[in-house]
């Protein structure tokens, strides 16, 4: 995560740490994952069903 | 082939067990669940919330909260209502057992597209036969909650032999309660469940006969709930993904991450790597060789899933 950075404001707390998002360089053109992308079937989660 | 993980910068999925810890002792549990079953290692409060901003940070859109239950978590609505102020969508497993109105409507406030729970019987005899300890009217009580405070419900089955008979009647209630999905599959030979196999397993001629009521009531309903059992095996899961990895990550409650259900394999540690790492490291692991022939031989027969839950480190070479 090295060139990843977070930035906390002030004495915030983690539930309200703000998230800087920086991607690294050469991971600009990847695809980022979207809602839409996530299938019926990843939704229902058939890898682990029963617990 | 390139695979679609090989181009994405985070998975799409986090599925995550935040405890092993549960309020009841299943007999079909693939997660060795059970009271009194908290990992030693689990994650802690602030390691959780580290997640909580690894994740939000790569965009995973969405993230599943499970266990064990995850209700018996004192930080789970710290971990559920901080990926939910970022924009996370949520599922959430649970038993029912502790979900009442107060925390439905707590949880109506995130966006959730699913709240998953178990019924295994519509008897309390044969609920509680399978989930020693559960009540049956709890469960509902938990259904109703969810759907009054307007939020999606999912209702999930584990078939054994101990309750199949009852499988019509489980679909009938889902759909009276409201229910959006309709989930289940063959049983899981992992944890739990293989330990108790002998007790379990539903004979080969029960599942045609379930296979063909899901079909039936698949037609009936269909329209106003969804039926969600394909893949039924985990073989076939598995096969899928050899042909296309999943782009999930399994994360264990001490934040270790399972290259596959059905596998021992762990490729990441959490507590030590950021995701982005573990994602890289779960890429990795779909294209290593040692792995991919553990895949196979799962695929080749059940009895090899009996070991999933013994995790072990892949070297550092092979992811």
């Amino acid at each position: 995560m090295g060139d990843m950075k977070v930035s906390l404001q002030g004495e915030k707390t983690e539930q309200e740490a703000k998230t800087e998002k920086v991607k690294p360089a050469e991971k600009l053109n990847w695809e980022t994952p979207k809602m839409e992308d996530v299938s019926e079937q990843v939704m229902a989660q058939p890898y682990i069903r029963f617990t | 082939m390139v695979n679609r993980i090989e181009n994405l910068r985070a998975p799409l999925l986090v599925s995550w067990q935040i405890t092993r810890d549960c309020d009841l002792a299943c007999l079909h549990c693939c997660t060795d669940s059970a009271p009194g079953k908290r990992l030693a290692d689990e994650l802690n409060v602030s390691e959780a919330m580290r997640l909580v901003n690894e994740i939000v940070r790569n965009d995973v859109p969405y993230v599943m909260l499970c266990g064990g239950e995850p209700l018996v978590v004192p930080h789970f609505f710290r971990i559920a209502e901080a990926l939910g102020a970022a924009g996370v969508e949520l599922k959430i497993e649970t038993n029912g057992q502790r979900l009442d109105v107060g925390i439905a409507e707590r949880l109506a406030g995130l966006p959730v597209r699913s709240i998953q729970v178990s019924l295994d019987g519509d008897t309390q005899a044969v609920y509680e036969r399978q989930r020693p300890g559960g009540s049956l009217d709890k469960a509902h009580a938990a259904c109703r909650a969810i759907r009054a405070a307007g939020l999606p419900l999912e209702i999930t089955f584990a078939p054994t032999c101990m309750n199949l008979h009852e499988a019509a009647a489980v679909i009938r209630r889902a759909e009276a309660l409201g229910a959006f999905r309709f989930n289940t599959g063959k049983l899981m030979r992992i944890g739990t469940a293989a330990r108790l196999w002998e007790r379990l397993e539903p004979m080969a001629g029960d599942y045609r006969k379930f296979r063909d009521l899901l079909e039936e009531q698949g037609r009936i309903l269909g329209g106003r709930m969804e039926f969600c059992y394909s893949p039924f095996a985990l073989e076939e899961a598995l096969r899928a993904s050899l042909e296309e990895p999943p782009a999930t990550l399994l994360v264990l409650p001490n934040g270790w991450v399972k290259v596959a259900a059905a596998l021992p394999d762990i490729c990441a540690d959490l507590r030590r790597q950021s995701l982005d790492e573990a994602w890289e490291a779960y890429r990795g692991a779909w294209r290593n060789a040692s792995v991919l022939s553990s895949v196979r031989r799962a695929i080749g027969s059940e009895i090899h899933h009996a070991d999933a839950n013994h995790w072990r480190r892949l070297a550092v070479s092979q992811v």
